[in-house]
């Protein structure tokens, strides 16, 4: 499979035309996604539409958009107007969505074409797929492990080569963490930089959505196509966005790359061998490493679980049977409404965020909880903007282990210890991106977390590019995935 | 029961639908009485993944309350999220200002049996509006049109101590969003709500006692008698048992039985698990925005009344009659520009049309009768064109043909034109002098009756037409 930048290329020179594209994507999947579980629904009749429309635009001569004849695929809490979005919860099984997300319409203002919704951990809530209501997703890697998550569905997608470009929504760590088990780029953007209108919120404070790509230049194209303020969401930054594919195109002169090895104490073994490694290569592209102080972001993981979870159970409240959804058929009052439809519509994790949301916002706990975690925000934001007086971006490992086997872990707060170097991140809403940089011996891939202070999201595309360039990690394909 | 002893202490929240295009968080039209889920978005109705947007408009109006009661309008204010189950709530959660609200203080004054009295404001803050439930037989639908209207929670300090000060306020505060056309204020189609706080003490406690709440009544009246009805049942139970304490609750007014009926216990604060609403930042408004909206405010109820009375010397009664019915001041204000006697000006509206009109159920607006006319018709007696018993019969015709000027009334009617000719009135008084000697004969014995005996015979004869200054000047000369 090509790049999303060839395959643009390639329709626009007329190499192919945009229902090819789509025919061999479509079928692919098709063939393949059985091992992997990638998507949920297939958006094949609107892709064949566009392809078909856009084969004329091009027949007539007309302007093509940046991402021509680009196939992509979307994590399936992010709306495309009429087709499902199930968040993959049983309480949204049937729901279709009433508009489209502004990411989508400006993907499709480029002439992207959509091919379908891929999987994920029940409302964004887990960080391995295995909480979705509806399929197990495997990593292309190794199809005995989990891709991560939440967005594991739009990781393997891309890793198995099924598209150049999916998208995800990271709200600790959702997309980078998911990119690095599974050998792909994965680019959390600045909070606000990219519209969240159309994102089905778990926590809206945090919530960001964010591409998927084999090369940092997709990450770029499409940050161009994707970045920008949007009128329907109050907190888009007004911020004119950079040119990020222009950025990459100048040299990489090196620069200070901060590690905040305080806070990274309990850092060991292969991930910590994998991550001096990642410096090293660093230092050859010029960066200067200097320590940085974060020992703060040690409280990051109770901080993210109290606001997550505040901000859910009541962005969660909505899923009550009357207006749409799942409405229990066993029940007879208002009360049963409420209590069967949210019992039988909600998995385990997602009851067990919305209680411990209800919780720590409830009066008596409020202040020891919620308002004690925002607090201890602040603080890490300040943290983060002091650490940035002494480097350009900061570098941290993205997950403390490769991919890990399904179903292995069955303890949630061990599940949580998967977003303790991709919260912080979140929490201070920065831009962070996991780069492939290697593999271990059994072949799983690592990835390098770069991230830079809040609207820099441009350099930290342009240190992951040179880091791409030097080491080709994300050039590898899995094995079973290679032809 | 003794009332003297017993002080009530009232506070009012009452909710204020502002009046703006599109509802507070969403494009959806903010309008009322149209068939049900009609006016409705993605917002309304809390569809995943929509997001709320500030509306503009519903800011720029709160604003102004906010500077017409001389409040703080606060730089920075932000939005909370108030959690709480119900099938009206879209979200399940209300977008509210719980502890930084736009307005903080202010006081609005208001006359309560002649005197000018101050009431304190304790704060005022957006909101949006829930949707409705409608009950039928064998289950019930939620109507959303009005899920998103935006509010304006205006809450008083517990600083009235008689039905009357709850109703002079609540009457102030809907005059003041009348006059900043912020609001219908349309107790019949909700967008005026109150809410009623009470508790009563005896004279000279400074301690409150345990207060209860009454919702929902939808008019001054009902509200006048139900504060009415709490208080003395309150004061009952002091008085049957010192120690009483009153048990907290939330009652409604009883229209029939004229009592406050409990509607469920307050044994504890519900908990609606307020935090700061993370889809919208916090509203800053710039010095310059607050000013431009305080420097370029209409003209305020109280304001106009001082000028009513102060500038144009319109009785206390006839001031406030006007400025409680903005529809009828504003007719007023019209008729003004065309009149040079506001008092005759009152007098004429208020009570000559007004009255003429009533029993067809209507106001001089509603009819149709222009206020220049009614202005002109002043004139027309101000300049003796006619007197006055003639103005009475032309407004009748007024009334009776819709559209027609007084002017063209008097001059198509004869018996409307003036008689001002020295011989005609000459030969009526006359006629009167020789038809009544003895009145002459008392009139020179010093007994001023008969002097007015003699020009209302003079008048009853011409039919009221005759010019009364002349009249006059000749009848002085004959009797002399």
């Amino acid at each position: 499979m090509h790049t999303a930048k060839e395959t643009q290329r390639r329709f626009q020179d007329g190499e192919i035309s945009a229902q090819d594209i789509i025919k061999v994507c479509l079928e692919r999947i098709e063939q393949q996604d059985g091992k992997v579980g990638a998507f949920l629904s297939l958006a094949k009749e609107r892709a064949y539409k566009r392809a078909v429309e856009l084969d004329k635009k091009r027949k007539e001569g007309k302007p093509l958009g940046k991402l021509a004849g680009v196939p992509i695929a979307i994590k399936d809490n992010i709306h495309i107007e009429g087709e499902l979005t199930t968040c993959a919860s049983k309480f949204l099984t049937n729901y279709r969505a009433p508009f489209s997300a502004t990411v989508v319409e400006s993907l499709e203002k480029e002439d992207a074409l959509i091919v379908g919704k891929t999987n994920l951990d029940e409302f964004a809530m887990g960080s391995s797929t295995e909480t979705s209501a509806f399929k197990l997703t495997k990593n292309p890697w190794d199809l005995a492990c989990t891709p991560g998550g939440s967005s594991g569905g739009s990781a393997a997608a891309v890793a198995a080569r099924f598209v150049p470009i999916a998208f995800g929504s990271d709200t600790g760590g959702s997309i980078r963490q998911p990119a690095s088990l599974t050998g792909v780029v994965g680019f959390k953007p600045s909070y606000g930089r990219v519209s969240r209108y159309g994102l089905v919120a778990f926590g809206s404070s945090l919530d960001q959505i964010g591409p998927f790509a084999t090369r940092v230049e997709d990450v770029a194209l499409t940050m161009n196509v994707v970045a920008h303020h949007c009128h329907k969401d109050s907190t888009s930054v007004t911020k004119a966005p950079e040119d990020y594919a222009a950025l990459l195109g100048s040299p990489f002169r090196g620069c200070k790359i901060g590690v905040p090895w305080n806070f990274m104490a309990d850092l060991a073994g292969d991930a910590k061998d994998n991550f001096l490694a990642s410096l090293e290569i660093l230092k050859k592209l010029h960066c200067e490493i200097v320590d940085v102080d974060l020992e703060i972001l040690k409280t990051s993981i109770a901080v993210y679980y109290i606001l997550a979870t505040a901000e859910a159970s009541t962005n969660l409240a909505r899923f009550d049977g009357i207006r749409y959804g799942a409405r229990s058929l066993k029940a007879k009052t208002l009360d049963e409404v409420y209590d069967l439809s949210k019992q039988e519509g909600f998995g385990p994790e997602v009851k067990n965020r919305i209680l411990l949301g209800t919780y720590v916002l409830s009066s008596g706990y409020q202040d020891a909880y919620y308002r004690h975690a925002q607090k201890v925000r602040t603080l890490i934001i300040r943290q983060f903007a002091e650490a940035f007086k002494q480097c350009t971006a900061i570098a941290m490992p993205v997950s403390p282990f490769p991919a890990f086997p399904l179903g292995s872990i069955q303890d949630p707060l061990q599940m949580y210890l998967q977003d303790i170097y991709t919260i912080a991140a979140n929490l201070a809403g920065l831009p962070a991106i996991s780069v492939p940089s290697g593999f271990n011996q059994e072949g799983k891939p690592w990835g390098l977390q770069l991230l830079g202070p809040q609207l820099q999201d441009g350099n930290v595309l342009h240190i992951a590019h040179a880091f791409e360039q030097v080491t080709q990690y994300s050039h590898q394909l899995p094995p079973l995935f290679a032809s | 029961m003794n009332n003297s002893t017993w002080e009530p202490v009232i506070g009012l929240e009452i909710h204020v639908q502002l009046k703006t295009r599109s509802k507070l968080f969403s494009t959806a039209p903010n309008r009322f009485g149209d068939e049900p889920n009609i006016n409705i978005g993605v917002v309304c109705t809390g569809q995943p993944g929509s997001l709320p947007v500030l509306n503009k408009e519903a800011v720029k109006k709160a604003v102004q309350f906010g500077c017409a009661i001389g409040a703080k309008v606060e730089k920075f204010s932000k939005f909370d999220r108030k959690s709480y189950f119900y099938p009206d709530s879209p979200r399940n959660f209300q977008i509210t200002q719980y502890d930084q609200p736009i307005i903080i203080g202010g006081s609005v004054q208001a006359v309560v049996n002649g005197e000018i009295k101050n009431f304190s404001v304790h704060r005022a803050h957006i909101e949006d509006d829930s949707g409705m439930l409608k009950h039928f037989t064998g289950f019930a639908g939620v109507d959303y049109n009005r899920a998103g209207v935006p509010l304006i929670e205006v809450v008083s300090e517990p600083c009235m101590h008689s039905p009357k000060d709850a109703v002079a306020y609540a009457t102030a505060i809907k005059s003041i969003m009348e006059y900043l056309d912020a609001s219908d204020c349309n107790m019949d189609e909700g967008s005026l709500r109150f809410d009623c706080n009470i508790s009563v003490r005896k004279r000279g406690e400074t301690k409150l006692r345990n207060k209860i709440e009454i919702k929902n009544m939808n008019s001054f009246h009902n509200m006048e008698m139900a504060l009415e009805a709490e208080i003395a049942r309150q004061i009952a139970i002091y008085e049957k048992d010192p120690h009483a304490e009153i048990i907290k609750g939330t009652f409604r007014f009883d229209l029939e039985k004229k009592e406050t009926v409990m509607m469920r216990l307050k044994e504890e604060a519900d908990d609606y698990r307020y935090f700061p609403e993370p889809d919208l930042p916090p509203l800053v408004l710039s010095d310059e925005y607050i000013e431009a909206i305080r420097n370029s405010l209409p003209e305020l109820p109280l304001q106009r009344l001082h000028r009513y009375m102060e500038t144009l010397h319109l009785s206390d009664y006839a001031a406030n009659l006007l400025i409680l019915d903005k529809e009828l001041c504003h007719y007023f204000e019209e008729g003004l520009a065309h009149c040079s006697n506001a008092r005759n000006l009152c007098n004429w509206i208020t009570v000559e049309f007004v009255g003429r009109l009533k029993e067809q159920g209507k106001t001089p607006m509603s009819a149709g009768i222009a206020a220049r006319h009614i202005a002109e018709l002043v004139e027309l007696i101000e300049k003796g064109t006619i007197t006055g018993k003639i103005a009475k019969l032309v407004a009748d015709d007024m009334v009776a043909t819709i559209g027609t000027s007084p002017t063209e009334i008097v001059q198509k009617n004869p018996d409307y034109q003036p008689v001002s000719d020295q011989g005609t009135i000459e030969a009526l008084v006359d006629a009167v002098l020789e038809s009544n000697p003895q009145s002459i004969a008392d009139f020179k014995s010093g007994k001023t009756k008969a002097y007015a005996f003699l020009i209302g015979q003079i008048m009853k004869l011409c039919k009221g037409k005759a010019d009364p200054a002349v009249v006059n000047k000749i009848l002085t000369q004959k009797l002399q």
